[in-house]
């Protein structure tokens, strides 16, 4: 356990590498230049398991109540995304208000963006088999039995111990990459400029 | 039902192959030919085609297309002969039945289909469909379930698959299921499909919240065919839903008309946590390249010798 993985903590997990053909060195100093003039960075994504509305704000909110941040944990991983770079014009907290991107902001090939601060390099480990899915369809699977496949991010809570299972060996896994979430922690991206 | 089918229900089923009690074929019993398996997929493939896409948000899930097939013969058969109502149809299902039968891949099905649902999109695509396909006995509305239903078109079977209420203990479903009740005057049969998993929790509570619900209202479950059906969600691929079947007990009494939900308590984590209901309809845009691909998804480059 870290100051980040705890027992009653919430993570959002996520594997990254290269992402609508940039490199995930070059977008790691994008995004901190981002945060650095803006105050804060929007860190694209897509897929379902982690929908704005539906699963990463309510989880996070749940989070906010008692006062807790949630930690993106990434991992980093060698892949090809191969979506094409087009810079999104507009985010939209519910779907239905639009507002314009910021102009020191790019988001870059995704549907979805993750609002973060304080990204920076830091290793720890994340144990799958101490969390659990908090919401949405999946809620009460453990993480370990959930990320697989083409399952490759969740939003998690963390147990007081792992769960004690015969499936085979624990699955811990090596986090590279942190942020923290922040208001209004994920949102819908539209347009291209 | 008839050779591979047959086997393939028995085999997803359980066994639970029987008929409910309350069931009464509507026409006389007539011998079921056996399935022609491609015209089948087929078939289910046209109406796929025709089906807009789904709005995740609104827990718009759709069914993988090989247990449609499935899913479709199974209705079918549960409903030859009757007046059928759909409870929100965002799946296709309500098509895949009628058009199987005019087809005439299956030789049974329902006298008369309606689907009552929110998304204009969904209302047009049956109706367009309904009309290429010279379906006659397929038709569509725009209803939220959240109002009144209109109690003077009665129905003799209900079925819905609704949002499935992880996070307000079915609530969302037990609403689903209360309009459906209501198409029937509570005196019909309905198939509710909702989650099934045995390493989760929540859909047990929800099964038991349904099954509650459903006996309250005057109604028992007469048959449950489990982990039936997959979906196209990401975030849980493993996930599958049963068909519950719930008759209501003879002689169950009519309720008074059919009013608006506004109880905070059941709106609530309606389409998942912290997602009450705001939209009333979801409203098709109109469009001149319906059902082909939109000219916003492409652009042409031409050939040098080629004319722009």
């Amino acid at each position: 356990m870290n100051e980040i993985v705890k027992p009653g903590a919430g993570v959002l997990f996520m594997k990254i590498g290269t992402h609508a053909q940039e490199e995930l060195a070059d977008i790691i100093a994008r995004k901190k230049e981002e945060i650095s003039k803006t105050g804060y960075g929007m860190w694209g994504y897509g897929g379902n398991t982690c929908h704005p509305a539906s699963m990463v704000q309510p989880f996070a909110r749940k989070f906010a109540q008692i006062g807790q941040p949630i930690h993106l944990c990434m991992e980093t991983m060698n892949s090809s995304h191969i979506a094409a770079p087009m810079c999104a014009a507009e985010y939209s907290v519910d779907g239905v208000q639009w507002e314009e991107i910021p102009h020191t902001i790019e988001v870059r090939g995704s549907k979805y963006a993750l609002v973060i601060d304080q990204l920076r390099e830091e290793q720890l480990k994340l144990p799958l088999d101490q969390t659990r899915v908090p919401v949405g369809p999946s809620t009460g699977r453990l993480g370990s039995r959930y990320v697989k496949g083409r399952v490759d991010k969740a939003c998690l809570s963390v147990l007081d111990a792992p769960e004690l299972t015969n499936e085979g060996d624990p699955r811990e896994i090596d986090i590279d990459l942190v942020a923290t979430l922040r208001e209004p922690y994920a949102v819908f991206l539209r347009g291209e400029r | 039902m008839n050779g591979f089918f047959d086997w393939l229900s028995r085999a997803v089923g359980n066994g639970s192959h029987q008929a409910p009690a309350a069931s009464t074929p509507a026409t006389p019993h007539q011998e079921r030919r056996r399935v022609d398996l491609r015209k089948a997929i087929n078939a289910v493939s046209d109406v796929v085609q025709n089906r807009p896409r789904p709005l995740r948000v609104f827990d718009q899930i759709h069914m993988k297309t090989g247990d449609m097939v499935l899913q479709s013969e199974i209705i079918a058969d549960w409903a030859d002969g009757k007046r059928l109502a759909f409870i929100g149809d965002g799946d296709a299902i309500s098509v895949c039945v009628a058009y199987l039968r005019v087809r005439e891949v299956l030789n049974f099905g329902p006298a008369h289909i309606t689907v009552f649902d929110f998304d204009e999109r969904t209302v047009e695509a049956v109706m367009k469909f309904a009309d290429r396909e010279r379906i006659g006995n397929l038709d569509a509305r725009l209803y939220n379930v959240l109002d009144a239903f209109d109690v003077s078109d009665r129905y003799d079977c209900f079925y819905t698959n609704p949002p499935w209420g992880a996070s307000n203990n079915g609530e969302s479903v037990n609403v689903f299921v209360q309009r459906g009740m209501e198409a029937t005057d509570h005196s019909g049969e309905g198939v509710v499909v909702i989650a099934d998993d045995d390493e989760l929790d929540w859909p047990k509570q929800v099964l038991a919240s349904v099954q509650r619900f459903a006996s309250s209202q005057g109604f028992y479950v007469s048959r449950m065919q489990r982990k039936l059906h997959e979906y196209h969600l990401d975030d849980a691929p493993d996930l599958k839903s049963c068909n519950l079947y719930l008759t209501a007990l003879p002689g169950n009494p009519p309720r008074e008309g059919s009013g608006a939900i506004t109880d905070p308590r059941r709106l609530e984590n309606f389409y998942g946590l912290s997602q009450e209901p705001r939209v009333r309809y979801v409203r098709a845009r109109r469009r001149l390249d319906y059902g082909v691909a939109h000219e916003d998804e492409y652009k042409l480059e031409f050939l040098e010798s080629g004319h722009e």
